[in-house]
């Protein structure tokens, strides 16, 4: 028998799958030890820094209260207001600020809120599509969990 | 570095993300878009498997709630999977990746046929196993080159280890297993054309997409 129907024999079984793909990623997790060390980049465009002495101490994200802190940006002629809070608002925040006197208090609880702008322009659109990865994993298990029902 | 998209056609730019076309990604996103518009316009086929010998047939039906969960999924995979084309920014794509993922095995989680669902369990293993390297690929070009833009990696001047390429490449075949269709095919036997094609179509796509990536970076 050719060897190369021999591995599609093996290939054609799905059980085989989970044991290969593991085996893919020993063999690739050992060339990356053996390619050790590799160096840490130190001019990191997203820098985070830990201070053990700060009293914030783990969530001292760096900055100076009220005073004037510099965010690195990967292009900053793209955001060139990054850092001032409530020049993110989403078109229907800005709205609700403007028709009624509580989008302080829930400015966190809607989509485009205050927290998820600052987000939106520093790094990512990364926040909507790990919501959106949070939702379709929960109505998946929700279908699976009411067809369970169903039966 | 070998730049086999072609020149940029045109860059959306949200604050540091940007999205970009090229010929390359600007193909591989109209696909998907068309074959999201198909998703939404179609009926799901109806299966017949004849009874040899004779005049009989069985004809399987997709109830309507499952055609709806499926629909939905395969639009969200279609969604996930134009996103995954047009973004220039290597953790989005990630996350990207892991979303089609997540509904590729929501398309086939509908069905209520046991081989399906017992291949479709591996696959969905393999896929939750997958985003180690998918994010461990993403976090190492990070960590040696300080930035995740496709576009300032490409410029050059960055040394991405090549461990951190082959993860990423691992990751992305793990999520859509796009190479080894042999794998799904069993997943395919679930009836509902258009909504299982979808599966393939979408892996095959963050397959070709990283391979540019790859080859670009």
């Amino acid at each position: 028998m050719l060897i190369i129907s021999r591995i599609s024999r093996v290939l054609s079984n799905f059980q085989h799958l989970v044991a290969l793909f593991a085996g893919a990623c020993v063999i690739v997790s050992l060339i990356g030890i053996f390619s050790l060390p590799l160096a840490f980049e130190e001019n990191q465009l997203y820098p985070k820094t830990l201070d053990p002495a700060s009293s914030l101490y783990p969530y001292d994200r760096g900055g100076v209260p009220f005073g004037p802190t510099e965010i690195v940006a990967q292009y900053p002629e793209n955001s060139p207001y990054a850092g001032y809070v409530t020049t993110y608002l989403t078109p229907l925040s800005q709205y609700l600020a403007d028709h009624t006197h509580y989008l302080g208090t829930t400015i966190v609880a809607h989509p485009g809120g205050i927290i998820d702008e600052i987000l939106y322009n520093t790094r990512g659109l990364d926040t909507v599509v790990e919501t959106s990865i949070l939702f379709t994993a929960f109505a998946i298990a929700s279908y699976l969990y009411r067809r369970r029902e169903e039966e | 570095m070998p730049d086999i998209g072609g020149s940029d056609l045109f860059v959306l730019a949200f604050g540091d993300i940007l999205h970009y076309f090229n010929p390359y990604t600007a193909t591989l996103f109209l696909l998907a878009l068309l074959f999201t518009g198909l998703v939404i316009a179609s009926r799901p086929e109806r299966q017949l498997d004849i009874a040899f010998g004779g005049d009989a047939y069985y004809a399987k039906m997709t109830t309507v709630s499952e055609m709806r969960f499926r629909r939905f999924m395969a639009i969200a995979c279609g969604l996930a999977s134009m996103g995954a084309m047009a973004s220039g920014d290597i953790f989005n794509f990630t996350l990207f990746v892991s979303l089609v993922g997540i509904t590729n095995v929501g398309i086939v989680s509908a069905v209520r046929i046991r081989h399906v669902l017992n291949a479709a369990y591996e696959y969905g293993i393999v896929a939750m196993v997958a985003t180690l390297p998918l994010f461990g690929g993403a976090a190492l070009i990070l960590g040696t080159t300080g930035t995740l833009s496709i576009q300032a990696l490409a410029a050059g001047g960055f040394a991405v280890p090549l461990v951190g390429k082959a993860l990423l490449a691992l990751g992305v075949i793990g999520e859509g297993m796009a190479p080894f269709y042999a794998a799904k095919a069993e997943m395919f036997r679930a009836p509902g054309a258009p909504y299982v094609i979808m599966c393939s179509l979408s892996s095959l796509l963050i397959f070709l997409r990283v391979v540019e990536i790859v080859i670009t970076i």
